[in-house]
């Protein structure tokens, strides 16, 4: 062998394991730090910084200075979400990725004018290249900020809704009822009713009205959300409503014309004696809009 | 001589993968089906979006990937259901469903891999371990398959109810998207 090469070994062995992974990189750990402001360049003191592994959810917190400083240290290499919280602003949040034993910092910025929706990454990484955003992503800026007011209005729709679906429920109820006390009312076999099946009857139908109405109330004065178009069997749903609508009009007016002629001690004559035509038109319509939204059509 | 060679050749074995793989790259997301299933007694609801949109940086051995998807693109075939579900979620408020995952650069080569995924969505963020997913290379791209196992109460959300039955806690996406290296 000649002793002229040999001297070179270390030297080549050193260039090639310089690239190789950095095993050990673990034990000496990477450092974050950085400096939160406020969106006036002020430094924000006592925020708390939380840094969570994206890997292992293992999570480490400090809190920044007077000067708003704060270093975390002995981070093994990955990729981290980076919370800042402090009174008085919304949660900033971030993410990073750490190399082995590197120093990086990760400046954020509270922004106090922001209040709505989640503090989207507004953190700048500056050594670290190695993150997407959202921003990058390409999302027109309307579909991702956040809007308050659009979810207050949506928020009373489904309120106001889930009202009518209770009242709807306690309406047909109701309505079962009426119909069940019907044979009291006009009698059997030409025989007319009893003055108190006659009354029992008009005061059920009575509170089906009064029901039907306050349930159609809050259908109607829902918030309306617009640019949306209906889909779906909420159309049989909305549609049944031409039928029950007036149905429950004309069954409550030929009701009346009917109580007054039995109560007369007369037979059902006229119009009156499609009472009860109508009043089964109406509760199969009201039937069919309720099972539209309940079972899969 | 012929030690000095071998060594040579062994430093040189050594070293080439770890140059290989600390080759940037970046991934974009082509397309996408996303799908979530919501269990009722009385129903059973998927809502799907082809809306997502994402990005991956492969850098020193280690890939980023950020997918995101708007809320209020899933669809069920029912408008009222979806007002709901967007209101439920307080998807006018947080807009946004942001997916984050980390691996090794090494795992894009295909096979059945788990990742651990950090997921951003309704105001609240949620860790998932180990979510199994299948890759399929299909030359510059690569397809991912496979179901992230989500719930209402990882995400703080009051589950509806239809006749004063809620709907299950677990709220499942199925995934399948193409990416395509740049």
């Amino acid at each position: 062998m000649n002793a002229k090469w040999v001297k070179f070994i270390p030297g080549i062995l050193i260039f090639f394991l310089s690239f190789s992974i950095p095993i050990c990189a673990q034990s000496s750990g990477a450092t974050l730090s950085g400096v939160v402001n406020d969106s006036s360049g002020a430094p924000v003191a006592n925020a708390k910084i939380s840094i969570s592994n994206v890997f292992t959810g293992q999570s480490v917190e400090t809190r920044t200075d007077a000067s708003g400083h704060y270093s975390l240290s002995k981070l093994g290499p990955g990729s981290y979400d980076v919370t800042a919280v402090a009174e008085g602003f919304p949660t900033s949040k971030s993410t990073v990725t750490m190399a082995a034993g590197a120093t990086q910092t990760l400046n954020l910025q509270m922004d106090g004018s922001s209040g709505s929706g989640p503090a989207q990454s507004n953190g700048s990484a500056q050594s670290s290249g190695a993150e997407p955003s959202l921003s990058s992503l390409g999302f027109p800026k309307s579909e991702v900020e956040g809007n308050a007011k659009e979810q207050a209005r949506l928020n009373k729709r489904s309120h106001m809704l889930q009202i009518h679906q209770k009242l709807g429920m306690v309406t047909v109820a109701m309505m079962i009822a009426a119909l069940a006390t019907s044979g009291g009312a006009k009698g059997h076999h030409g025989l007319p009713g009893s003055p108190a099946g006659r009354n029992l009857h008009m005061a059920l139908g009575a509170t089906t009205a009064g029901l039907y109405a306050a349930t159609a109330y809050f259908a109607l004065a829902a918030p309306r959300m617009p640019g949306i178009k209906v889909r779906g069997p909420i159309r049989l749903h909305k549609a049944m409503a031409w039928i029950h609508g007036p149905g429950m009009v004309m069954t409550a007016i030929l009701g009346a014309m009917a109580y007054s002629q039995l109560s007369n001690g007369e037979r059902l004559h006229g119009i009156a004696k499609y009472h009860q035509t109508a009043a089964l038109v109406t509760a199969a319509a009201l039937g069919t809009a309720v099972l539209a939204v309940t079972f899969k059509f | 001589m012929k030690i000095i060679r071998n060594i040579f050749l062994c430093s040189l074995v050594l070293t080439l993968p770890v140059l290989a793989s600390a080759a940037s790259s970046t991934w974009v997301l082509e397309q996408s089906t996303l799908t979530y299933h919501v269990s009722h007694p009385l129903h059973h609801v998927e809502g799907v979006s082809h809306a997502a949109r994402g990005k991956g940086i492969c850098k020193a051995g280690v890939c980023n990937f950020l997918a995101a998807v708007p809320v209020k693109s899933f669809k069920s075939g029912d408008t009222n259901r979806d007002l709901h579900m967007i209101e439920v979620v307080r998807g006018a408020k947080f807009p946004m469903v942001m997916v984050r995952t980390s691996m090794p650069q090494t795992d894009l080569k295909g096979g059945s891999i788990k990742v651990n995924l950090s997921i951003q969505f309704a105001g609240q963020t949620a860790h998932y371990n180990k979510v199994p997913f299948k890759l399929v290379p299909e030359g510059k791209e690569i397809r991912v398959v496979g179901s992230i196992p989500t719930t209402v109460s990882d995400f703080k959300i009051k589950p509806p109810e239809l006749l004063a039955m809620p709907i299950s806690n677990k709220i499942p996406v199925d995934v399948d998207m193409t990416w395509k290296e740049q």
